[in-house]
């Protein structure tokens, strides 16, 4: 299964596509495609670029990321793990 | 210090109403992304993993209080209430709406301060020498220097479209306290044979997956010839420099193509042919612009200060303070004092905006209102009366901002990393933090003495890897985090590449690795003689078989 994920334009904030395309600010609330459902997602959020800046997909597996960037996608659906910004939501 | 003319007024406000109006455009839809990421990039504006990120520079690391306490407040009514110094002497902010970018572009024009060119294809921001007016090595101030090249580089036609990024770095004194030969242009100020200020000039240093040190292409560049001999240089790498691919774009990698001789050939070809009376910066204006970096009216002081004295015999943890973050000042009974952003368990380089603020309070009561950022990801108060410096300690302490560890192995150098970078592979921070816990000891970091630990979480190596003394690099191995070790890497006036010592290691066994190497430099290390020494003499090998012994023996 995958996911469509980018960043917000308005604030650079990460976001996800739903399952009828709209931006959602967590990963657990992102719509989960198959195939050719996954680049028709991906191909919906490209044509609203004032919302998705950047968008692509990403593989999940039981609703976490899996895949190459398993980790680095986990840190972007988490925020940082460590720093002054956990203590400033 | 410099204050801006109306050139320079008129120049960042336009800038401002052009940016403001891009960002327009590109909310409304009349711009693409990729149309629109250039000229981001150009004002500063990054897009990171969470957010936008705003990259803010100080020149050559020299801020006033007024300055200080802006960044403050941008800190806290634009982002999460704090900001991160990096090697480059730049401020970063780590959340940044879009939306909000042109309103803290017009606060920092307030303050004469921008993010012109801190990102792009261009010439960045000129860094130099913390201790610039301070130190007593120093030929001159190499500062009325920096503000020339960011005057003549900002915005520059010719070098606004450049193969990649191009840094300067400027030193005074033949001590190197600003990574002067990691750069793609290092400048070190020297008297000419006609006593005059001349550069010796350095090309071709850079870090990043292939990394150089810059060598030598000019001995003694008149200092009236430095913007042309700068332009034939950038115009030599403008037209041979590959554009073809980034990782080869950089002008070290034309440099060690062609090698310096050849280069240097370019470099003369281009300067026989420029008008360089056009490119002559006038005397009056030279003089103008070092008439802003006199020194401070200095008391007339004795040598030694009976406040500091006492309070040092009194206070054992101030005595410490002063024996790591107090250097001696060229001005009797001065000093220059480095306040640490590396508390023990910290963020290298992060600073909240209440520390801001009382930093801008120290710097303006004590410091004849000037503060510095340090390649080292570190304040410094420049100029301080030796008596003051119990208060100062004082006050710092009460704020977090005391720990006395300045050039100890707690004194981290690290990027961001995986944490908010989108080009990382691995987290810097908490590897660095990890280690700054087991080296918490003061008195074990003191019997260490100077080591530099980098840490960058991936090969562009914005933590400096290359040339720390103990370098950490951050590698994907298959989706985990793995880091790579160097020992041997030197930023100063003897730059040095590290030396991989071995296979890379997981998360954890980072700090324990390094703490073995350290105990084993204490084991084999003559008097007097600093890590980095030693490793010169007996080479990787001793720390080789200190980080990976415990792993062999368990095989």
């Amino acid at each position: 299964m995958k996911i469509v994920t980018a960043n917000r334009l308005s604030d650079g904030r990460v976001i996800y596509a739903d399952a009828s395309g709209d931006p959602v600010g967590a990963l657990d609330q992102a719509g989960r495609f198959d195939g050719d459902a996954a680049d028709l997602a991906l191909s919906q959020a490209a044509l609203r670029p004032a919302t998705f800046v950047n968008p692509y997909l990403v593989e999940v597996d039981g609703g976490r990321p899996s895949g190459r960037d398993r980790f680095k996608e986990l840190i972007r659906s988490q925020g940082p793990t460590v720093g002054n910004s956990l203590e400033r939501p | 210090m410099y204050r801006y003319d109306e050139f320079d007024t008129a120049v960042v406000r336009e800038r401002i109403e052009e940016f403001r109006d891009q960002v327009s455009r590109r909310v409304s839809g009349g711009l693409t992304e990729d149309e629109f990421k250039p000229l981001r990039l150009m004002n500063g504006v990054y897009l990171q993993l969470h957010a936008y990120m705003l990259r803010v520079a100080v020149p050559y690391g020299t801020m006033n209080s007024g300055q200080m306490r802006r960044l403050a407040r941008i800190a806290r009514v634009y982002d999460k209430g704090y900001g991160h110094f990096t090697t480059r002497t730049n401020i970063q902010y780590n959340w940044p709406a879009l939306s909000d970018v042109p309103a803290i572009l017009s606060e920092l024009a307030e303050v004469e301060m921008h993010a012109i060119q801190t990102s792009g294809n261009c010439i960045r921001n000129v860094t130099t020498d913390v201790f610039a007016g301070c130190a007593d090595d120093e030929i001159e101030d190499p500062r009325p220097w920096c503000e020339i090249l960011r005057q003549w580089s900002t915005i520059h036609p010719e070098f606004s479209f450049l193969p990649r990024k191009f840094k300067i770095a400027v030193i005074a004194a033949p001590k190197d306290r600003a990574a002067m030969r990691t750069h793609d242009v290092g400048l070190q100020l020297i008297r000419g044979e006609d006593g005059e200020t001349a550069f010796r000039v350095f090309v071709g240093g850079g870090q990043g997956r292939i990394p150089h040190i810059a060598q030598e292409i000019a001995p003694a560049v008149p200092g009236r010839d430095l913007l042309a001999y700068l332009t034939a240089i950038l115009r030599a790498w403008n037209l041979l420099g590959r554009r073809d691919n980034i990782h080869k774009a950089r002008i070290k990698i034309l440099v060690a193509s062609l090698g310096i001789d050849a280069f240097r050939e370019e470099v003369e070809r281009h300067f026989a042919t420029l008008r360089r009376e056009d490119l002559r910066v006038p005397d009056e204006e030279v003089a103008r612009i070092r008439a802003y970096f006199a020194p401070p009216p200095f008391a007339d002081l004795p040598r030694t200060s009976g406040a500091f004295d006492r309070a040092s015999l009194a206070d054992p943890d101030f005595a410490r303070f002063a024996r790591n973050n107090v250097r001696r000042h060229r001005q009797p009974g001065y000093a220059t004092l480095i306040i640490s952003l590396k508390p023990q368990g910290g963020v290298p380089g992060d600073i909240t905006a209440d520390q801001m603020d009382l930093v801008a309070d120290l710097a303006e009561r004590f410091s004849f209102d000037e503060v510095r950022a340090a390649y080292e990801q570190n304040l410094v108060l420049p100029h301080v009366r030796l008596d003051d410096t119990p208060e100062i300690w004082r006050r710092l302490a009460e704020a977090g901002l005391a720990t006395p560890n300045a050039d100890l192995v707690t004194d981290i150098i690290a990027c961001p990393g995986l944490d908010y970078c989108s080009l990382a592979n691995a987290r810097s921070i908490p590897v660095a933090q990890a280690l700054s816990e087991q080296l918490a000891d003061l008195d074990y970091q003191e019997r260490l003495g100077p080591i530099r630990v980098n840490m960058s979480g991936c090969i562009n190596a914005c933590g400096h890897h290359h040339v720390g003394h103990i370098g950490v690099l951050g590698v994907d191995r298959k989706g985990e985090e793995y880091y790579q070790i160097t020992v041997g890497g030197s930023a100063d006036e003897q730059a040095a590449l590290g030396e991989i010592v071995g296979r890379s290691l997981a998360a954890d066994e980072v700090a324990p690795a390094v703490g073995r190497a350290l105990d084993r430099y204490l084991e084999v290390r003559r008097e007097g003689e600093t890590f980095l020494q030693t490793v010169r003499r007996l080479g990787a090998d001793p720390f080789r078989d200190a980080i990976y012994g415990a792993f062999n023996a368990v095989a």
